[in-house]
């Protein structure tokens, strides 16, 4: 029988819970902290691990042989004043041993997310890792998993194409325009309105180092107010990439070359126009406030370099007009959205390759697992064997030389490797875990029996 | 030395077809398979194809440049490496399935068509023939990706105008990136041409002393297709002046690059087909049968110096 610890885990996900639930059974990290230290104090487990994200709440347990691991989180989740029935009811998910890895390894690949593909998990991931091992002894298992996790997420992160893609509209504007400007910190956005929408597409497009963004709206105040609020943002996401790269220049709001924010009056829309080679239009105007003829002379302006203009209103800002015009390139919500579904569609083609290096990780956790299995036995079993060479080296220096005895110390060293070698890999190939369940029995019945009985004998003379 | 040069004629288009399809493959469903082995294929055919020319190389005491069909082989081969290079330069696969396809497609004709040319001229053993030709070719090489990605920059330029986005959309890259390829290329295949024909006329003049006078009276600067090269550098070349002073960019700038692409092979077909040159290195016995046949243009009109 083998007496490895198990993994398990209790999960309520958004595949399974409603947002209700998901709310109910949230962990904030004090509440994590204290699960975690609730749980160790329990004889059965030896380690636990939540995760809890907007999407999930899931307690990674490492169990001893026997543990309960619903009885003890339950314990645990009442003594911490957590809603316990919430993880034995309807909504939660129980999985234990490979399956419970399996997940976890699904997890960390964005496999499991409501948006396949998503990047926040690993990071989520990790937080959750970090807090664990901050404030907690993390067992062998559940640590050897969280890594194998890691490496599987950045394996299908890096290997897959699951990743790539716009899955939202602001970042999809972003994708839109960048296959028009590879380069977007060369070139010049406009911003026209100063709404929720627009300002988030801003926040993206600032995001991704467009060079300048000039904000366009009826109430110059409010774009005042937005391209402050906008060129703060950039400000200060400089400067936090200067803190987490010491080699980059530390930027100053006027030095900055890139992501400079300003705003113009209204009736400059026009000449606005002209100068930007991007266009974002979100106004609540019920009439087209883009029309063709101003569109027409900035395009005239332009010496033949495509304009991009991405109308994101409902009613629309942008005349229909202005696709008729050549170097003109209009798109609106439904082109985003066909974007959106194609790229989708594409991530879940990339589904199975990223199952394929799941698969490949859990037969290396199997393995290690398998090996820890054996690694006690083994080790045994090489004391016993160095001790047979010690003392059979120590008889060889009474009788001969030093340099002899060191030549049968070496020797038998290289014995004794082959020996575990070829026992390892046998015991590692075994058939099924019952038929290694007895040969490692057998192997220790023997060296046991034989440790006995070698100390009432005498070693064997040359 | 035969057997070699008859194996490489047929690994050679395979191989150039497993890179292409690997492209392909990658194009078609962005597998992690292709995208893994597509680069390291592309590399170990060039490295093949390097040593098949060094083979014939010395098999034929030459440079094997003479015939088209050789040249269009060495053209294959010089895409395929400059792609490669763009390629892991800029780390962008997405126009891989195009440039590996035409230099398959060189590559199979350029194999299916060529015998070894024993009665080339024996102005191919000058020295001055190769820098020369290698000049020809670099700029060929740069003028033909530059046709490559002006065809790819029109493509998606269709895409987005007609709103389709499919996958010719999202694995291309940006217009601006296409264009950048484009004019780069050119920036690169205009000097090179200038270097290649300034060093043409050069070795014209020096061989002029060293020929007998009914030989060298055949070197003249007037060749036609010497005058068609001139035309394709300044046409070139005004091109880029356009583009860098007078702001011609766009779909109009790539329209122009694929018309003064497709001018060359007009011009030059033309050229090698009614007007007589001395820029024919080869006779009809160093070509395939079916060449012949399938290519007049490469046999009709020929006064060779051998």
């Amino acid at each position: 029988m083998s007496d490895r610890s198990s993994l398990h885990v209790r999960s309520i996900n958004h595949h399974h819970a409603p947002t209700e639930i998901r709310e109910r059974a949230h962990l904030d990290p004090e509440k994590a902290v204290a699960l975690m230290k609730a749980l160790e104090a329990e004889e059965s487990c030896v380690s636990a691990l939540p995760v809890s994200t907007c999407n999930r709440t899931e307690i990674y347990l490492e169990m001893r042989p026997g543990g309960d691991p619903d009885q003890s989180l339950r314990r645990a989740l009442t003594e911490i004043g957590a809603e316990a029935e919430l993880f034995a009811g309807l909504h939660a998910v129980a999985q234990d041993g490979m399956p419970a890895v399996n997940h976890l390894f699904r997890v960390a690949s964005a496999l499991e997310s409501m948006m396949l593909g998503e990047p926040q998990i690993s990071q989520q991931l990790k937080d959750a890792y970090r807090l664990a091992r901050k404030h907690s002894e993390l067992g062998p298992v559940l640590l050897r998993a969280f890594q194998g996790a890691f490496r599987t997420g950045k394996r299908v992160r890096t290997e897959t194409r699951i990743t790539s893609g716009a899955v939202s509209v602001a970042y999809g504007a972003v994708e839109l325009a960048r296959k028009f400007f590879s380069r977007l910190c060369q070139h010049r956005a406009l911003l026209v309105g100063a709404g929720e929408t627009g300002a988030l597409a801003a926040k993206h497009f600032l995001q991704h180092d467009i060079g300048h963004l000039t904000v366009v709206n009826r109430s110059p105040a409010r774009a005042a107010e937005l391209a402050a609020e906008l060129h703060g943002e950039r400000v200060a996401a400089l400067a936090r990439k200067s803190a987490d790269d010491p080699d980059l220049e530390v930027v100053s709001p006027q030095s900055d070359p890139c992501g400079h924010v300003s705003h113009r009056p209204w009736e400059e829309l026009g000449e606005a126009l002209a100068e930007a080679d991007v266009v974002l239009s979100t106004t609540g105007s019920l009439e087209p406030v883009i029309l063709p003829e101003m569109v027409q002379k900035a395009v005239q302006q332009r010496g033949g370099e495509p304009l991009f203009l991405l109308d994101i209103a409902v009613p629309r800002d942008i005349h229909p007009d202005v696709a008729g015009i050549s170097g003109a390139y209009s798109f609106g919500l439904d082109d985003l959205d066909e974007i959106i579904q194609g790229n989708k569609a594409a991530r879940q083609k990339q589904v199975p390759y990223a199952e394929k290096i799941i698969a490949e990780e859990m037969r290396e956790f199997e393995t290690w697992l398998d090996e820890m299995d054996l690694r006690p036995t083994v080790a045994e079993f090489k004391s016993y064997l160095e001790e047979l060479k010690d003392k059979q080296v120590g008889y060889v220096r009474k009788k001969q030389s030093d340099e002899v005895a060191a030549a049968v110390d070496s020797s038998l060293q290289q014995f004794i490797k082959k020996v575990l070698g070829r026992s390892m890999s046998t015991l590692k190939n075994a058939e099924s875990p019952e038929e290694r369940d007895r040969d490692l029995d057998t192997l220790r019945r023997i060296f046991t029996e034989e440790q006995r009985k070698i100390k009432d004998r005498p070693v064997v003379e040359d | 030395m035969v057997v070699l040069l008859s194996l490489f004629k047929v690994l050679l288009p395979l191989m150039y077809l497993v890179v292409w399809g690997a492209y392909l493959w990658l194009f078609q469903v962005d597998h992690p398979a292709p995208r893994r082995w597509s680069t390291r294929l592309g590399i170990v055919t060039v490295l093949v194809h390097v040593l098949s020319v060094v083979v014939q190389s010395f098999a034929l005491h030459r440079l094997p440049m003479g015939a088209p069909l050789e040249f269009a082989s060495l053209l294959a081969v010089s895409l395929l490496a400059t792609y490669l290079v763009i390629e892991l330069r800029m780390k962008a696969k997405g126009t891989g399935f195009v440039v590996t396809g035409m230099a398959f497609l060189l590559e199979f004709i350029a194999s299916s068509f060529r015998t070894t040319a024993p009665d080339a001229s024996p102005l191919l053993r000058d020295p001055g023939f190769a820098g020369h030709a290698v000049l020809v070719l670099l700029s060929y090489t740069a003028l033909s990706l530059s046709f490559i990605y002006a065809i790819l920059y029109l493509v998606q330029t269709r895409q987005l105008m007609n709103r389709q986005f499919g996958l010719l959309f999202r694995r291309l890259p940006a217009l601006e990136t296409l264009e950048r390829m484009s004019i780069g290329a050119v920036k690169m295949g205009v000097p090179l041409m200038f270097l290649s024909l300034c060093l043409g006329h050069l070795w014209m003049y020096d061989l002029r002393g060293r020929l007998e006078p009914d030989m060298a009276a055949q070197l003249s600067p007037w060749d036609p297709k010497i005058m068609v090269s001139w035309v394709i550098f300044l046409g070139y070349a005004v091109g880029l002046v356009g583009n860098r002073f007078l702001g011609w960019r766009g779909k109009k700038m790539n329209i122009l690059a694929v018309f003064a692409f497709a001018m060359i092979l007009l011009t030059l077909g033309v050229v090698q087909h009614f007007f007589p040159s001395f820029h024919k290195f080869y006779s009809s016995h160093g070509m395939a049968a079916p060449a012949a046949a399938l290519f007049p243009v490469l046999t009709v009109g020929r006064r060779t110096l051998t």
